[in-house]
């Protein structure tokens, strides 16, 4: 990448000015900007009369009842987490595993084909997933875990909505973590061979071990991708309010129904809630918090690619 | 020992790939299987009857159809104008950077976080109730990371003698850019515009609130109030509330074209994509 | 690449314009436009929906349905200004009045539902053919669990509650509570649409919900009889709907605001006319000529 575009000390312009092409493009990209930074304000005003009615209560509080107006959303944080919490243990190692098929194994005539097929397949979208969630994976995680001894309510639980969710950011993983071992340089590899390492201790002693920061980043963009799904998980998690789990070290959490931030978002309630300002800052007050999460987990992520690049 | 280290690592490495695959492949099958009987050539061409039991899901093709020209429309020019800033304008890592962080930021915004957008600025600051050009500005919006990076990479490969030469003619920096740069990347804004559609294609969330309605929308005749039909909300509507099992098979055919759709988007687009990628990476 | 070029200045103008119109949005309403909208129950949905692709055909109207919202969906938006028409498949109370207070709102009954209460095959089998008042009410508190208190086999009792807003919940919080406003808040898994709510039952052990009678096709989910503070036991059949014994019967109705004109009378005119009636039994309602209450 040796364009001289790109070399910004040694390329001065003949004539600098404020041309009409680059006016327009600074302050379009402004005005990207301004819609990203209008976004948190305008969810953060548009939510105001929550916070003021509710204070800390609204994050830490764990009853949520619409028609005698409490609203706590603590039980949806957890639901939002545990959900994408479950979609990340199954997908990361999945996904890893699979870059590293792609990336270090499989030659180039292989890799290609099987790159495109994951290209495509990431672009499934999540309505067709929610579809196959609710007329088939519901059914499956039922019958499968009273097969397996456990006593489900239903079909609709968080484990339902973890898995679906898994296979949608999978993808996601992939691709990214692939990108992420081929950046590590030929050079490092050939001189772990040289030193007498097997192919396989060379990707674990040397490519994983350098790709660490892209891998992980790949892990959190997919992690804020899973945690901002909503018509597919609306459609599997069941819908219920206020479960917060007695002990965090029990199984039946996981196999119960919940409810996360945007399953919330996605339902009934943004339509009942409309008129009233209250409610209504209350369902904005939820999109409020997602965007301050996924913000949060992509500046995170971003940083560590950069950090990956630099070195 | 080594032979088993290497024989673990690279099995579990094929294991995982052969899984994700698999998976990936099966949910496919499973549409296809399902929704291909529903696919006829009047189901593409007869409107909606019987709520979903019967004919087709014309509208909700010409409604997809408007709602991805709007989101092209409203995108091009803002995904043009960051990628030149990005690769052109700006000067300096500090502001390159925070160009950077706008797109994985932008990117990053959950699709029904646009749809609540859409639903306090347009549905009810403005007044527009559901408008299929609310639905094109959002979807626009939100695939305007994915186009602007693809142009992007098509504008840094751009051979450094070109621009010499149109330098070394006197052209101004923004004669440059318009005689040069864009000419020179088109291919990679119509690659991301195909990538950034295959995505909008698909979205539900952002539409559902602000631009689309269950039956009866055709085509658009205003702004206010005039919604359409789309494919992903009729299948998110019937996936809820079909009332017999004809609507079964539709909902299914409906996912099938929907699918279709996208990996059409994504195909002419993929090859392409794939080799700047690569060749970016390993030049 | 000029072209390019102006297509980007033009399309930003546009966008420009688009952030002028708040001005001019919040000053005036917009009009309605030209299509005849319609909004609510996705139970009378059926039958409007069909209506509508009728007239669509015969007298080339424009019309525009959707149900978004449910039965409160169809209220808020006649209160609210957004549609001609609002489908409710519920009583009109005195509080969706309060709610809008400057809407003069004029419901039309176009047939009669029922809202059953439906359970899955084993609960059916195991024995649980009714419920009481008292059960139904003691089960939405959370004080009866399981299938066996209530005479049934031992099974827990997967309860899923229609989502708020639907009419379905407010009719049967009406049987139970007297009024959805008497209803205490709970927390159940939640279902929304008729379709979601049958499959859902019909694929869960010891399933329980509220669903239009209608949707209760005996064969993979099952109405129960239920039998009120007298102790008789009704059946939810189109006779006991038909003649108002069946406690949690509901009309179905669409709404205006002030008498319909236009379009809308023609619209209400259709469903009211003998063809427009003939939809209701192919949906499983009644029409307005078999009730005898």
């Amino acid at each position: 990448m040796s364009n001289v575009l790109f070399q910004n000390d040694t390329r001065q312009p003949r004539r600098f000015g404020w041309g009409l092409t680059r006016a327009m493009s600074l302050s379009l990209t402004a005005f990207a900007a301004v819609v990203l930074v209008g976004m948190l304000v305008l969810f953060a005003m548009e939510s105001a009369p929550v916070l003021k009615h509710e204070g800390v209560n609204y994050v830490v509080g764990k009853t949520w009842f619409f028609r005698s107006e409490t609203f706590g959303v603590l039980p949806m944080i957890y639901g939002t987490a545990v959900v994408a919490g479950i979609a990340l243990l199954l997908a990361a190692p999945i996904g890893i595993g699979a870059a590293v098929f792609t990336a270090e194994i499989v030659p180039p005539r292989v890799r290609m084909p099987v790159k495109l097929a994951i290209e495509l397949l990431a672009g499934i979208p999540s309505v067709v997933y929610g579809l196959l969630g609710i007329l088939l994976l519901r059914n499956y995680v039922y019958d499968g875990l009273r097969a397996a001894g456990f006593d489900p309510l239903s079909g609709d639980t968080l484990l339902t909505a973890g898995l679906l969710l898994a296979v949608m950011i999978l993808p996601t993983i992939m691709t990214l973590s692939d990108d992420a071992l081929r950046s590590v340089p030929s050079m490092s590899r050939h001189a772990a061979r040289g030193l007498g390492l097997t192919h396989g201790q060379a990707i674990l002693a040397v490519s994983l071990p350098q790709a660490r920061k892209g891998l992980i980043a790949a892990i959190l963009l997919a992690f804020g991708r899973a945690l901002g799904e909503a018509i597919a998980v609306f459609l599997v998690v069941g819908r219920q309010d206020n479960q917060l789990p007695g002990s965090l070290f029990s199984l039946e959490p996981l196999i119960s129904s919940g409810q996360t931030l945007t399953s919330k978002l996605g339902g009934a309630e943004v339509n009942i809630a409309y008129g009233d300002p209250l409610h209504w800052a209350a369902v904005v007050g939820l999109g409020l918090l997602l965007l301050i999460a996924v913000t949060v987990v992509t500046l995170v992520a971003a940083w560590l690619q950069r950090e990956a690049a630099h070195a | 020992m080594r032979r088993w280290s290497n024989l673990i690592v690279g099995g579990a490495a094929t294991a995982c790939g052969l899984i994700a695959c698999t998976v990936l492949l099966w949910i496919v099958f499973a549409i296809l299987f399902r929704g291909l009987p529903a696919v006829r050539w009047q189901f593409l061409t007869e409107q909606i009857r019987l709520v979903g039991a019967e004919g087709g899901i014309f509208y909700n093709l010409v409604g997809t159809g408007i709602l991805m020209a709007t989101a092209a429309v409203i995108t091009t020019p803002l995904s043009v104008a960051i990628a030149l800033a990005q690769g052109f304008y700006l000067r300096g890592n500090a502001a390159q950077r925070a160009v950077t962080l706008l797109l994985y930021l932008l990117n990053g915004v959950p699709s029904i976080l646009f749809g609540i957008l859409g639903l306090i600025v347009f549905v009810k600051y403005f007044d527009w109730g559901k408008s299929w050009l609310t639905g094109g500005i959002l979807l626009g919006l939100m695939i305007t990371p994915t186009v602007s990076v693809a142009l992007l990479e098509r504008i840094r490969m751009i051979p450094e003698r070109y621009i010499e030469a149109a330098a070394g003619l006197g052209l101004t920096r923004s004669q440059i850019v318009r005689s040069v740069i864009l000419p020179q990347s088109i291919g990679g804004l119509v690659t991301g515009l195909l990538l950034g559609l295959a995505r909008a294609v698909g979205e539900t969330a952002p539409i559902m609130f602000t631009a689309t309605i269950f039956a009866g929308a055709t085509f658009p005749t205003g702004i206010i109030e005039s919604p359409v039909l789309a494919l992903p909300y009729h299948i998110f509507q019937l996936a809820q509330d079909s009332f017999n099992p004809d609507v079964a098979v539709k909902v299914w055919g409906t996912a099938t074209v929907l699918l279709g759709l996208v990996f059409l988007l994504s195909l002419v687009s993929l090859p392409i994509r794939l080799k700047v990628h690569e060749e970016a990476r390993h030049a | 690449m000029y072209p390019m070029f102006r297509a980007t200045l033009i399309v930003s103008c546009l966008l420009a314009l688009a952030g002028c119109r708040k001005e001019a949005g919040s000053t005036t309403k917009p009009a309605a436009g030209s299509a005849l909208k319609i909004n609510g129950s996705t139970t009378v949905n059926l039958v409007a929906a069909e209506a509508a692709e009728i007239l669509r055909a015969e007298k080339g109207m424009n019309i525009q349905i959707d149900t978004q919202g449910g039965s409160a969906g169809g209220i808020s938006a006649i209160g609210d200004g957004l549609v001609q028409i609002g489908m409710i498949s519920k009583h009109l109370t005195d509080d969706d009045k309060k709610k809008h207070p400057k809407t003069n709102f004029k419901t039309i009954q176009i047939g009669e539902d029922a809202v059953a209460l439906i359970v899955s095959k084993d609960v059916w089998d195991g024995g649980v053919k009714s419920l009481t008042k008292q059960q139904a009410k003691d089960i939405y508190q959370g004080k009866v669990t399981n299938w066996k208190q209530v005479g049934g086999p031992d099974q827990r009792i997967a309860f899923f509650n229609k989502e708020p807003g639907r009419g379905t919940w407010e009719v049967f919080a009406h049987w139970v509570y007297g009024s959805p406003k008497k209803a205490p808040s709970v927390s159940f898994p939640e279902v929304g649409g008729n379709e979601e709510t049958r499959n859902k039952v019909a694929s869960t052990k010891g399933a329980l919900s509220q669903l239009s009678s209608s949707w209760a096709d005996q064969k993979t989910v099952f109405a129960l009889s239920l039998i009120g503070d007298d102790g008789s036991t009704v059946e939810a059949t189109e006779a006991s709907i038909a003649s108002g014994k069946y406690p949690m019967s509901r009309p179905l109705s669409l709404i205006t605001n002030g008498e319909p004109t236009g379009d809308a009378k023609v619209f209400v005119d259709f469903v009211l006319s003998e063809r427009g009636q003939a939809l209701l039994p192919k949906h499983g309602y009644l029409k307005m000529s078999q009730l005898k209450h």
